[in-house]
């Protein structure tokens, strides 16, 4: 699945690390999801959207 | 999970890991010279007690994780738990074969050897989930 989250997340000026601190997860977990070897549950790409305020489909696209 | 308590796990695994060495040095060897059979059982199991402490912070360190770190931890455990089973029922078939000589101690190898597995592992998905080292 591709995503914003990098791009949303240096939009805002954040390191991973804070963003990580944000979302009360490892900063390997926002790596992780920014990198895209890993989908994050619904609950935390709901946090995410919340964080960014934008709607989740503007984060997360299941591509093909 | 609070970030800050990956050190405080750490320093608990040690500190229950030598109070562990300690009392296979300093009291297993009684195990096997105690006059009664219920002094000499105590002793013999008196080295599992920091072991399944050891077990239950493990547990409530996962428990605090995030859910990439359980994921992690899950299929590590997953891997390292199919491997000292298969490798417990190649040995259990060698041995009722009488092809191998196994005793009773070895069962001393299988918490270890699930131990090792599991960090084996866990670092090996670490790494495969791009983060830098375990935690």
């Amino acid at each position: 699945m591709n995503n914003r989250v990098r791009e949303l997340r240096e939009g805002k000026g954040w390191s991973q690390g804070e963003l990580a601190e944000r979302l009360d997860v490892s900063r390997q977990t926002v790596n992780a999801i920014e990198t895209g070897k890993y989908d994050p549950s619904l609950p935390l790409a709901f946090k995410l959207a919340k964080l960014f305020r934008k709607p989740i489909e503007d984060l997360f696209d299941p591509g093909e | 999970m609070t970030r800050q308590t990956a050190a405080q796990y750490r320093m608990r695994v040690w500190l229950l890991m030598a109070v562990y060495v300690a009392l296979i040095f300093f009291v297993w060897p009684y195990a096997k010279t105690a006059a009664s059979l219920p002094l000499r059982a105590l002793f013999a199991l008196l080295p599992t007690v920091p072991v399944i402490a050891v077990v239950a912070v493990m547990m409530r360190h996962v428990m605090r994780s995030d859910e990439l770190e359980q994921r992690i931890h899950m299929l590590a455990l997953g891997i390292a738990t199919a491997i000292v089973c298969v490798g417990s029922l190649v040995g259990g078939f060698l041995a009722a074969a009488h092809v191998i000589v196994l005793g009773g101690d070895v069962l001393l190898w299988v918490f270890p050897l699930v131990c090792v597995t599991y960090g084996t592992s866990r670092w090996w998905l670490v790494r495969r989930y791009g983060g830098a080292g375990c935690e």
